[in-house]
């Protein structure tokens, strides 16, 4: 900065050159999230999709309401699906549960996970997630406290909290589910 | 400025000031991400951007930023590029988004970042802030494909590279030694190879 300004001048500038900044940066973040935002929710969108198809191989569109996905194949329903959060060992386990009827589990996906690597991210492998495929509401616990679900060796908190998640809200959503009816 | 000069402003990086071994800097992200060359990578390609723009813009500024607003006006700037990385990724790489979680916002406060800006570019030119950015980014790569590679390897029994399956140890793929995917593996990791590098007299203390 010029050594000779007025004082006033002086004490001012770096103020103003730290709202100059500002504002330069303020614009192009918005610029990049209208870039972005649209690419975001559809992908975010687009994964639930596939997720759901993945799970409801004849599905031909879904409806959501009330956190309940509601799955149709051209015209039938066909089941449910919802979130599930877990309580992890590395955080939040997010993952999308599939009914067939108000009894019966179509099956589990993991949507997102924080567990560690290796051991506890083991719960979104087919080894495991495949175990609830079929299973009554009932019957999801592990095995060591009498259900069917067989924990990931060196990973029972992880294991655990999917089969808690699940069981869980998988009550809570035909609770939820009979209400409506 | 001439070639040497860049190539010598670039090569310091890697072994003199490497930034995890010989500065210590940037510990945090590398302890927490160093799990598998995935996400070394994919951390490597989010320092690089947010670096590289970082010590551009703030070797053009350096003269006109007054000492007092210095740091605020850096993290600023630094803060914009991490969110514009951040937003870019989820838009275009959300596998590597979702596997960086929270260590990729998490770069605006790594050291790193901060660091190169106000001991390297506040007070160089853009050129040699280039070469500096660069430097520091291969260096920074280096460390995390070796950590990485140490304890993807020994904690799960092999090495997968974006989904292929490179190699497995068969008796270790049953018996992982777990300690090295845990958080305290990696200091393990890191300290040994700090002790190795130095003991070797490869790098040397600052």
């Amino acid at each position: 900065m010029p050594a000779k300004k007025s004082s006033t001048l002086k004490n001012a500038f770096p103020i103003i050159l730290l709202t100059i900044v500002v504002t330069v940066c303020v614009s192009i973040l918005t610029f990049v999230d209208s870039l972005t935002r649209d690419k975001i929710s559809a992908q975010e969108d687009e994964a639930v999709k596939a997720l759901l198809s993945e799970m409801f191989p004849g599905m031909s569109h879904f409806e959501y309401q009330d956190e309940i996905y509601t799955i149709y194949a051209d015209g039938d329903q066909i089941g449910y699906a919802f979130l599930a959060v877990g309580n992890g060992y590395g955080g939040d386990i997010n993952i999308l549960v599939g009914l067939e009827d108000e009894t019966t589990i179509k099956g589990i996906t993991i949507a997102s996970q924080s567990e560690t690597p290796g051991l506890g991210t083991r719960i979104a492998e087919p080894a495991f997630t495949d175990q609830f495929a079929g299973l009554a509401i009932s019957d999801v616990s592990l095995s060591r406290d009498g259900g069917q679900i067989d924990a990931i060796t060196s990973s029972t908190i992880s294991s655990s909290a999917v089969v808690e998640a699940v069981s869980q809200t998988a009550m809570e959503k035909v609770k939820q589910l009979k209400e409506n009816q | 400025m001439g070639n040497g000069k860049f190539a010598k402003e670039f090569a310091k990086g890697i072994i003199l000031a490497n930034p995890v071994f010989v500065l210590a800097l940037g510990l945090c992200p590398t302890l927490a991400i160093s799990t598998s060359i995935d996400n070394a990578l994919g951390m490597t390609l989010a320092v690089l951007i947010v670096l590289l723009g970082s010590n551009i813009i703030i070797a053009l500024i350096r003269n006109f930023v007054p000492n007092i607003t210095r740091i605020p006006i850096f993290i600023v700037i630094i803060a914009t590029l991490v969110t514009v990385v951040n937003l870019i990724f989820h838009a275009y790489l959300p596998a590597t988004y979702e596997a960086l979680g929270i260590f990729l916002p998490l770069i605006v406060v790594n050291c790193i970042i901060l660091g190169r800006a106000e001991a390297f570019a506040s007070k160089n030119p853009v050129a040699s802030s280039i070469a500096d950015a660069l430097g520091i980014t291969v260096g920074f790569m280096l460390a995390l494909l070796m950590i990485s590679f140490i304890r993807q390897v020994l904690g799960t029994g092999g090495l997968s590279v974006f989904g292929h399956d490179l190699f497995t140890l068969p008796g270790l793929r049953d018996h992982p030694i777990a300690i090295f995917i845990l958080p305290y593996g990696a200091f393990l990791v890191i300290g040994l190879l700090m002790g190795l590098f130095r003991r070797t007299g490869v790098m040397k203390n600052e």
